[in-house]
C-alpha cells in the first residue's frame, strides 16, 4: 500500500510539474494587439515565416535583411523574429505548416505564400486586407500585386518569368538563326515547330518542355502560357466556372499544340533532367532560376554566355508568358494592430531588399525602382521585358490546388490521350470542386 | 479544439477510473487471491500505454469521426458546420461518377491483390532460404532485411532512377542491350502499378522474413526427422510439417500486410504524383484533406475505409480460425 501511495505521489508531482511547465511556457513575453512584447527589452516582436531553408542562398539573403531591420528599428522597439520552413515536394511541407498554424491559431504575423494561393488564402481570411496599409505609390512600383476581388493581400518578393534556354553551339552548327525572335517580335507556334523540326532532322532532341514535371507545380507554371497564347482560358473571371473555359476550343488548341510537339517527337516525357545541360537537347523550357546554374555549373558544355541564350515564349493568337512567384502577406492572426507588421512588410519589399534578395536568387526584382540595368538581349533583359509585355498570371481561383492537379493530369496523359476528352473530364472535376467551394 | 480534447480526455479518464474502481472493488468482494494492491498497481502500470493510445489512437479516431459529419475546411477552422451525412453522400457520388475516388479504390484493390501474395511469398521463400545452415546466411539475412530499415522515400527515389524513362535509366539501358526500346514504366498505366507493387514487396518482405524465421525456429526438428523416416520428400515436409507449423505466424502476417497495403501512400506520391492510374485511397485522402483542404470529406473517406479494412480483417480472422 505504501508503494502505491508513493507511486501516486510521484505521479501527482509529475502532473503538477508538467502543468507548471505549460503555464510557464509563455514566460518572458506579453501578448498585445500589435504583437508579442519582450518584457525584458520592451520590443514588439513581429513573427515571420519563410518558405526556404535558413542555410540556402535565398534563406541567407532573408536573414541578412531581417538583421538589418532589427538594427534599423532598434530605437522604435520593433524586432523581427523569423522561422524558416523549407519546402519539400512542391510546397507541400511549408503549406502544411501554414495550415496547421492556422488551425492552431498560431499564425506568424507575416508569412510567405505562392502567388496562386492568393484567392484561397484571401477568401478564407487567412490573409489580411492590406489595401489601405500600403501607400499607393508603393503599390504602383510593383510589376504585379497579389489581389483578390479588387483588394490587395500580398506583395511579391521577386518576379519570375520563363523562356526557352537554347544551346547556341548546336544552333550555330546547324545554321539555325533565331536572333530575330525577340520579346518585341516573338516567334510563332509554326516558327517554333520549324526550329524543332530542323533540330530533330539533325538528330538532336529538339526541346525539353518539362512535360514530365507533373508531380508539383513545375509543369503548370511553365506550360500554362501556351493555352493563353492560343486564346484559351481556364476559368471565368470570378474563378468559379471551369466548364466552357477549361474545355473550350481555344484551350484545346493550346493543349493540342503541346500534344503535336509530343506526337512529332519534338519533346517527350523521357528526356533526362540533365540532358540539356549535357548538350544532348537543343532547347530547355525553364525559369530565371536556371541562369545561375548555366553561369556557374556545366562549364564543360556551357563555358560562357556565348554558348547559351534565351528565347521568349512563342505566340499564336496572343503573346503570353509565365509570371508569379512567392509573396509576403500579413496574416489575420489574433494581433489586431498591424502597424509593426506593416513596417516589416514594407522593409522586406523595399527596393533595397528586392535588390539584395534577387542578387542572391538570380530572379527578377519585384520593384520597378530597382535599377536592373540589364544588357539588351541578355537573358535577364529578355525575362524582364517579357514580364512587362506579355506576363500573365495563373488563374485566380479559390480552387487553385484542384486546377493545378487537373492541369498536371492533362499534361501527363497528353501523350496518349485525346485532348478534348481529357479536358472534358478535368473540367468536370474542377467544376465540381468550384461548386463545392462556392457552397 | 483544445476544449473538446479536454472533454474527451475527462470522459476517458472517468471511464478508466470507473472501470478500475469497479474491478478493484469486485476483486475484493470475490475474495480473489489477488490483493487490492496488486490490482491497483496493475491499473497504474497501464496508465502510460493508455495515455499514448488516447493521444495517438483514440483522439484522432474520435476527431475524424466527428469531422466526417462537418464541412470542415482546413483554411476555415473557425467556421465548421454540421452537415449530417452530406460528405458520405459525396463519397458515393464520386464513386458512382467514376471520379478520382473510384480510381483510388480500384488501384488500392489492385495493389492489395498484387502485393499481399507477392510480399508474403517472397518473405517465406527468403525465410526458408536463410533458415538453412549455410555459410554466410547471416549476411543474406542482413541484406534481405536492409530495405526495411531504409526510408521509403529513399527507396522510392532509388527506384525512380532504376525506372527512369530515359535511355540512360538503369532498367531501360539493361533492356536496351537486348534491343528493347526505352519504356516509360511509371507513366504507362499498364506498368506503373505493377512497378509499385514490386518495389513495395521488395521493400517490405525483409520484415515478414524475420517473423517467418522466428516461426520456423519454433517447429521441432523431430517432426522433420519423423517425416524423413516415413519417406517424405522436401515438398511433403513443407506441406505437412512446415506449413502447418507456420499457420499462426501466417495469419498474423497476412493481416498486417493486408492492413499495411491498404494504407499505401508514399510510393505513388513520390514516384508518379497524383495520377488516376496510381492514386490510392490514402493518397486520395491526403490530397483531399491537405492539398484541397477538405478535412470533412477526407474524414468521411477515412471512416468508410476504416470500416471496410476492419470488416475484411475480421473476415480473414474468422476464415482462418474456422480452418484451424
Amino acid at each position: 500500500m505504501k508503494r502505491i501511495f508513493n507511486f501516486l505521489l510521484v505521479l501527482t508531482l509529475a502532473c503538477v510539474m508538467a502543468l507548471c511547465s505549460v503555464a510557464c511556457d509563455n514566460g518572458g513575453t506579453n501578448d498585445t494587439d500589435a504583437g508579442e512584447v519582450d518584457t525584458a527589452t520592451g520590443n514588439t516582436i513581429v513573427k515571420i515565416m519563410f518558405h526556404v531553408d535558413e542555410k540556402s542562398t535565398e534563406g541567407q539573403a532573408y536573414k541578412k535583411r531581417i538583421e538589418a531591420f532589427n538594427t534599423a528599428y532598434k530605437d522604435r522597439k520593433i524586432k523581427a523574429s523569423a522561422t524558416y520552413k523549407a519546402r519539400t515536394v512542391g510546397a507541400a511541407g511549408y503549406e502544411t505548416e501554414l495550415l496547421n498554424n492556422q488551425v492552431e491559431g498560431t499564425l506568424a504575423d507575416i508569412v510567405t505564400f505562392d502567388a496562386p494561393n492568393t484567392a484561397a488564402y484571401a477568401d478564407s481570411e487567412l490573409l489580411y486586407d492590406i489595401t489601405s496599409l500600403i501607400p499607393q505609390d508603393v503599390q504602383n512600383d510593383f510589376y504585379s500585386l497579389n489581389t483578390y476581388k479588387g483588394k490587395l493581400y500580398g506583395l511579391p518578393i521577386q518576379e519570375s518569368s520563363a523562356g526557352f534556354f537554347y544551346n547556341k553551339k548546336i544552333f550555330r552548327e546547324l545554321g539555325i538563326d533565331v536572333s530575330a525572335y525577340t520579346v518585341d517580335n516573338p516567334w510563332t507556334f509554326d516558327q517554333f515547330k520549324d526550329v524543332c523540326g530542323r533540330l530533330k532532322n539533325a538528330g538532336v532532341t529538339p526541346v525539353d518542355m518539362r512535360i514530365d514535371a507533373t508531380k508539383d507545380e513545375t509543369a503548370t507554371y511553365l506550360l500554362y502560357p501556351f493555352i493563353y497564347a492560343a486564346g484559351g482560358e481556364f476559368t471565368s473571371p470570378d474563378g468559379y466556372t471551369a466548364t466552357g473555359y477549361f474545355n473550350s476550343a481555344a484551350t484545346a488548341d493550346g493543349f493540342g499544340f503541346i500534344k503535336s510537339l509530343i506526337d512529332a517527337g519534338y519533346t517527350s516525357y523521357k528526356i533526362g533532367v540533365t540532358d540539356f545541360f549535357d548538350g544532348r537537347v537543343g532547347m530547355y523550357l525553364s525559369s530565371g532560376w536556371t541562369i545561375p546554374d548555366l553561369d556557374n555549373k556545366y562549364k564543360a558544355v556551357f563555358a560562357s554566355r556565348e554558348d547559351w541564350g534565351l528565347l521568349p515564349y512563342p505566340k499564336s493568337v496572343n503573346a503570353a508568358s509565365a509570371t508569379g512567384s512567392w509573396s509576403f502577406g500579413i496574416t489575420n492572426n489574433h494581433h489586431s494592430d498591424k502597424s509593426a507588421a506593416k513596417e516589416l512588410l514594407l522593409w522586406l519589399t523595399s527596393a533595397e531588399s528586392s535588390e539584395a534578395i534577387t542578387t542572391a536568387t538570380g530572379m527578377i526584382p519585384a520593384r520597378k525602382a530597382v535599377n536592373t540595368d540589364y544588357e539588351a538581349g541578355s537573358p535577364e533583359y529578355t525575362l524582364l521585358k517579357q514580364l512587362e509585355t506579355s506576363g500573365r498570371q495563373r488563374p485566380v481561383t479559390v480552387a487553385y490546388p484542384t486546377f493545378s492537379t487537373c492541369f498536371n493530369q492533362v499534361i501527363a496523359a497528353l501523350g496518349t490521350g485525346n485532348v478534348m476528352e481529357l479536358l472534358n473530364t478535368q473540367a468536370s472535376t474542377l467544376q465540381r470542386e468550384m461548386d463545392n467551394l462556392k457552397g | 479544439m483544445t476544449g473538446s480534447a479536454l472533454i474527451i480526455a475527462a470522459v476517458f479518464v472517468a471511464g478508466f477510473v470507473g472501470i478500475a474502481i469497479y474491478d478493484i472493488a469486485t476483486s475484493r468482494r470475490r475474495k480473489e487471491k489477488y490483493r487490492f494492491g496488486t490490482v491497483a498497481t496493475a491499473y497504474l502500470m497501464l496508465i502510460p500505454a493508455l495515455v499514448l493510445a488516447f493521444l495517438f489512437v483514440l483522439l484522432p479516431i474520435l476527431y475524424s469521426l466527428g469531422y466526417a459529419f462537418t464541412d470542415y475546411n482546413l483554411l476555415k477552422p473557425n467556421n465548421i458546420k454540421y452537415v449530417g451525412f452530406d460528405q458520405f453522400k459525396k463519397v458515393f457520388e464520386e464513386i458512382g461518377e467514376k471520379g478520382t475516388l473510384y480510381h483510388a479504390l480500384i488501384n488500392t484493390l489492385v495493389f492489395v491483390v498484387g502485393v499481399v501474395p507477392l510480399q508474403i511469398g517472397l518473405a517465406l521463400l527468403l525465410a526458408l532460404f536463410v533458415n538453412k545452415p549455410l555459410k554466410g546466411s547471416k549476411i543474406f539475412k542482413v541484406c534481405f532485411f536492409a530495405p526495411v530499415v531504409i526510408s521509403l522515400s529513399v527507396t522510392s527515389f532509388l527506384w525512380l532512377q532504376i525506372l527512369s524513362p530515359s535511355e540512360s535509366g538503369l532498367l531501360n539501358s539493361l533492356l536496351g542491350i537486348f534491343g528493347a526500346e526505352p519504356h516509360d514504366w511509371l507513366r504507362d498505366p499498364a506498368t506503373a502499378m505493377p512497378c509499385i507493387i514490386v518495389l513495395s514487396a521488395w521493400q517490405g518482405c525483409g520484415y515478414q522474413m524475420l517473423i517467418f524465421l522466428s516461426g520456423l525456429t519454433n517447429i521441432r526438428q523431430e517432426l522433420y526427422e519423423a517425416a524423413s523416416l516415413d519417406g517424405a520428400g522436401a515438398w511433403r515436409k513443407f506441406t505437412l510439417v512446415t506449413w502447418p507449423g507456420l499457420r499462426s505466424t501466417f495469419i498474423y502476417i497476412i493481416i498486417t500486410v493486408f492492413i499495411g497495403a491498404c494504407r499505401i501512400l508514399t510510393q505513388p506520391m513520390l514516384m508518379t504524383g497524383y495520377q488516376n492510374h496510381t492514386v490510392t485511397l490514402s493518397y486520395y485522402m491526403y490530397q483531399q484533406g491537405y492539398s484541397y483542404r477538405h478535412v470533412g470529406y477526407s474524414s468521411a473517406v477515412a471512416l468508410l475505409m476504416t470500416i471496410v479494412i476492419g470488416t475484411v480483417t475480421l473476415i480473414q480472422r474468422r476464415a482462418f480460425r474456422e480452418k484451424n
